[in-house]
């Protein structure tokens, strides 16, 4: 009895510190939520208002002239880097496991494996620096100018000018990178541990092996590869370090073409910590509180759609065997 | 005890020995333990006090200084948290921040100026003249292209190319970009009434612009991206040639184009330093005089007068006193190495009265 209510506390405190987290950074934002209304999510400008002007009273609140707090760009650019890094991730997460699964001799298996396990262990920084050093004057100097004379000539999101490398597509790369790794390894493991014996049955039904792979071995494994894309998706959203070095860090505008600098909600926070904390009235720091509230709220949304989805799913799937 | 034997005492007197001999041992070593004095901000002041420090221990074997490149934001910030001794800063605290934290000092350590930087393919060997209007232009989204009419009625003769122009800032709060927008809002009244100046400002959304960190990655984002533009301080000038940069000519008060260099900076100093309060925060921007370059500033030490002990207020107070010396800290040969210009005899004789407040 003793051992199951020390269980019970253990296992409390992990749901009970997200509530923390989450009505801490509700109470803390609320004098900005207040001051911000819906439109911090729908407009386009972050401003601190003059801070070597003395505060003024605006709406019963104290702020500092011209203070407005906007973060449509950085959702937008949340969003949108992170869905090209999934764009990316996907086809090669799941390319990496089935060749792992699949293709691999055993002995080199056990190998490549550790290698792609490997890269899941390396600290973002390190993804971010790489990607500041070497990642930007290859892309913005090479690939983006040739995407942008083949894929630019026809869709207007692709084409020139180019710019400098950092931006949302070299985010979006980057990010991939980070989240490759989740995918191919998850996959693969889930893809080892099918039974033989639905292979055998494949195979001796006269399946080749890709079909046995396409249609026997991987419908198996798709509640584990949306569970991996979803956790993918949210090392994603949250990634802070390698976006903030590579993303350009775009102020006030939205991006309008695949290149261009944008600024994601975590790095955005990071960057602007030192400036909002520099505002006497405090609401800066408070709207930056705002932002880690609605990226929280993201986040959870987008995991309660996982669940649904794989509820959904599971709920067709046993109609369908009825 | 008087039961114990005689062996038995000599051993606890033996162990009594050795554990005095330890404690003293250990004593000896606190006091004996450095002085640690952290030092953040500024990635303009950063290149300075990286010449300075290694000087500095070699006779004062007491005091660690640590140094840090991490913005003047984080730099007024961290000092006025307690989290760092000096905070390094291009810009003065605000009237309010002030009143927020009236022991907060803000000591000039030096002068320092900003260039303006462009990376323009075949220019960068020449200087393109541009002005205060011309600048706040291109950093609102008015003038988009390199060879717009704004930009070449102040470059007759000049070719230039047809090609959008990569408008570079600072995405940490920063004394470069302080001192900049102070240039853009004293020179051009639209300015001053859109975005203003500050450490950190909401630039108008011009499509490319990059936010870049700390005045290395602005000199990083200035050379690999061409067409751009970027401001960046004066101790980064050996960054900017190894990069073949441009550096423009800037239009000061009297309309003459000029390049940052002692001789300009020093006629700037001389048109404005004379102003300057007894708490020494102040705006050099934007100086008259026929030959004043105008974007120069007060290289700020952000200092609480109020330190936790005696010998760490004992500490700074010495480190600054020799930073400030014309013969030490001040003299020409760290000032030359970083471009910057020694304090006039008046404000060293101002920072020292603040330097005797920190207690």
């Amino acid at each position: 009895m003793k051992f199951r209510a020390w269980l019970a506390l253990v296992a409390g405190i992990l749901p009970a510190s997200l509530a923390a987290i989450v009505v801490f950074l509700a109470l803390y934002s609320w004098p900005a939520m207040h001051f911000n209304g819906l439109g911090f999510v729908v407009r386009d400008t972050w401003n601190l208002g003059n801070l070597y002007a003395n505060p003024i009273m605006r709406h019963g609140t104290q702020v500092q002239p011209g203070a407005t707090y906007g973060i449509l760009f950085l959702i937008v650019g949340t969003l949108a880097s992170t869905l090209i890094a999934l764009a990316i991730a996907l086809p090669m997460g799941m390319g990496a496991a089935i060749f792992l699964a699949e293709a691999v001799p055993a002995g080199l298996r056990l190998w490549i494996s550790f290698f792609v396990e490997l890269l899941m262990a390396i600290p973002s920084v390190v993804f971010g620096l790489w990607g500041y050093v070497v990642v930007i004057p290859f892309l913005g100097h090479h690939l983006y100018p040739l995407i942008a004379h083949s894929l630019g000539k026809m869709i207007p999101f692709f084409a020139e000018p180019t710019g400098s490398g950092y931006g949302l597509l070299t985010a979006g790369i980057v990010l991939s990178l980070m989240i490759v790794p989740i995918i191919a390894a998850t996959l693969r493991d889930a893809l080892v541990s099918q039974p033989v014996s639905l292979r055998e049955a494949a195979l001796g039904l006269g399946a080749t092996r890709f079909e046995a792979l396409w249609k026997v071995m991987l419908p198996g494994t798709r509640k584990t590869l949306i569970g991996a894309t979803f956790l993918a998706l949210g090392r994603a959203l949250g990634e802070t370090m390698a976006v903030l070095m590579v993303s350009g860090n775009a102020l006030n505008y939205l991006p309008h073409r695949i290149y261009d600098p944008v600024s994601t909600m975590a790095a955005f926070i990071v960057s602007q910590l030192d400036s909002a904390l520099q505002d006497p009235t405090g609401l800066a720091v408070r709207s930056l509180a705002e932002i880690a509230f609605v990226l929280a709220i993201i986040s959870i949304l987008v995991n309660a759609l996982a669940r649904l989805l794989l509820l959904v799913w599971n709920n067709s799937q046993r109609s369908v065997m009825v | 005890m008087s039961m114990k034997s005689g062996p038995a005492r000599r051993r606890a007197s033996l162990v009594l020995t050795a554990t005095l001999a330890i404690c003293t041992a250990f004593g000896a070593q606190a006091a004996m333990a450095q002085q640690r004095l952290l030092e953040t901000g500024s990635s303009l002041l950063y290149p300075l006090f990286n010449l300075w420090v290694p000087v500095y221990a070699k006779t004062h074997r007491g005091v660690q200084i640590t140094t840090q490149s991490t913005g003047s934001g984080t730099g007024i910030a961290e000092a006025v948290s307690g989290i760092a001794q000096i905070g390094a800063s291009d810009a003065y605290m605000s009237d309010p921040l002030v009143r927020m934290h009236p022991t907060m000092l803000n000591i000039p350590l030096a002068i320092s100026s900003q260039m303006i930087n462009y990376n323009v393919p075949g220019l960068n060997n020449i200087h393109l003249k541009l002005s205060g209007p011309v600048l706040a232009a291109m950093y609102s989204g008015r003038v988009r292209f390199w060879d717009d009419p704004m930009i070449a009625r102040l470059n007759p003769g000049v070719r230039l190319p047809h090609k959008q122009i990569v408008l570079v800032h600072r995405t940490d709060g920063s004394g470069d970009t302080f001192i900049f927008t102070q240039y853009l809002s004293f020179s051009t009244p639209s300015w001053n009434n859109t975005v203003s100046y500050g450490t950190t400002v909401s630039w108008p959304a011009v499509e490319g612009g990059i936010g870049a960190e700390g005045n290395p990655g602005m000199v990083n984002a200035c050379k690999g991206t061409p067409y751009s533009v970027a401001y960046i301080g004066i101790s980064y000038k050996q960054a900017i040639e190894a990069a073949h940069l441009g550096e423009a000519a800037i239009e000061n008060r009297s309309g003459n184009f000029v390049l940052p260099g002692p001789r300009t900076v020093q006629a700037a100093v001389e048109a404005t330093a004379s102003h300057t309060p007894r708490d020494e925060r102040i705006s050099l921007i934007f100086a008259p005089g026929k030959w004043s370059y105008p974007i120069i500033n007060y290289e700020y030490a952000i200092v609480n007068a109020r330190q936790p002990d005696a010998q760490t207020a004992a500490a700074l107070r010495e480190f600054f006193n020799w930073a400030l010396s014309p013969t030490e800290g001040n003299s020409e040969r760290f000032m030359k190495e970083v471009g910057f210009v020694a304090l006039p005899a008046p404000i060293v004789a101002l920072s020292k009265a603040q330097i005797a407040r920190i207690q």
